[in-house]
């Protein structure tokens, strides 16, 4: 649920500084090796728009699968789901993880009024306009 | 629509705050541990025979993180040491502004300690994605909550620098197998340290001690410190 309001406030404030508008969508980067349960995650992207400006904004989760080394025999083993491998079961020495811990906020999708339009009437209130 | 890449980290805030957190650590000496468990594995009760055994030679303080109520900060200054309480109204875990603003209006009375325990909200599960600027995270595993915790939970497994099994004066009563416990943090985290420890008997509470003065010592000669990965 942190999470889900650190996302959100990072992709809003993205989105005031690019000028504002209709947040559509968020892809977020979650690596396996994140700690991070992407059905959970959106379930509480839902909850934490809920009620507010954003509600209904997309969060679009870019999985990417946990990369472990070997130092010794160069091995990149498979990781089974649910298992944190840390020890290579070629050699049994420690592994080294080299992607899949990632967590961060790619790309943001606004809808944003046209800039002409904004540029013109700049002091319309939008309910004077429709 | 218009697409706006972003490419920040999720947690940046939470770093940067952690990180001047822990140069103000470094700036005092002060070791500090971040402590997590499930609710009821005995973080309080592990800290309070910590505090009467060590407060005659060492200056200790606590931060007590929970949903509700001031019990944990109470029962640590009870044992005589300054606590302070902070209530999340909710949220499972601390984050590292949550500790800097504790201890902003703590005060002196949380300044230049040797040992700062953040004793972490019952959980294993959100408070391993924060960095609180501590210098290692400490897991506990009581034998009452089972020996396929490490399996089922391996995150914070992984990332604690210390495994702690707690009540271990229960052993002869439940079905807890301890060799399988050690294999399944030993395979997790291969670095890491294993203490079987029972507060109320005291059994493994010496090398509790002995690796908390450990590592003050290591911290305070050795003030380059190697960053905590997130």
């Amino acid at each position: 649920m942190g999470l889900a309001a650190e996302i959100h406030r990072i992709a809003r404030e993205t989105a005031d500084v690019e000028g504002g508008g209709h947040l559509d969508s968020v892809t977020v980067v979650v690596g396996d090796l994140a700690a991070v349960e992407p059905d959970l995650l959106e379930f509480a992207w839902d909850a934490a728009l809920a009620g507010g400006p954003d509600e209904g904004a997309r969060l679009i989760v870019d999985w990417r699968p946990a990369r472990q080394i070997c130092a010794f025999c160069g091995d990149v083993p498979e990781r089974a789901a649910g298992s944190w491998l840390r020890l290579c079961p070629g050699c049994g020495e420690p592994l080294a993880v080299i992607g899949g811990d990632e967590l961060e906020v790619r790309r943001i999708a606004l809808t944003q009024e046209p800039r002409a339009a904004r540029e013109l009437a700049p002091s319309v209130p939008l309910e004077e306009t429709a | 629509m218009t697409e706006i890449d972003v490419k920040q980290r999720v947690l940046a805030a939470n770093a940067a705050a952690a990180d001047a957190l822990r140069a103000a650590f470094r700036a005092t000496g002060t070791l500090v541990v971040n402590i997590i468990s499930s609710p009821g594995s005995g973080k309080t009760t592990l800290l309070e025979v910590t505090a009467r055994a060590l407060k005659s030679r060492l200056r200790l303080g606590g931060i007590d993180g929970d949903i509700a109520t001031e019990r944990d900060a109470e029962r640590l200054r009870s044992a005589g040491i300054p606590a302070r309480q902070i209530l999340t109204g909710g949220a499972c875990h601390l984050d590292a502004r949550q500790i800097e603003k504790a201890l902003g209006e703590e005060g002196p009375r949380l300044a230049g300690l040797d040992v700062l325990f953040i004793e972490n909200v019952g959980n294993l599960i959100c408070p391993t994605s924060y960095d609180l600027g501590e210098d290692f995270k400490v897991v506990l595993l009581s034998l009452v909550e089972g020996d396929d915790k490490p399996l089922k939970y391996p995150a914070i497994f992984a990332r604690a620098a210390v495994t702690v099994i707690t009540k271990a004066d229960l052993l002869p009563h439940v079905d807890f197998d301890l060799s399988a416990v050690r294999r399944q943090v030993a395979a997790l985290n291969p670095s890491g340290r294993f203490l079987v420890t029972s507060a109320r008997s005291g059994e493994g509470m010496e090398t509790w001690y002995a690796m908390l003065e450990e590592e003050l010592a290591v911290k305070r000669g050795a003030p380059v410190q190697v960053e905590v990965v997130p």
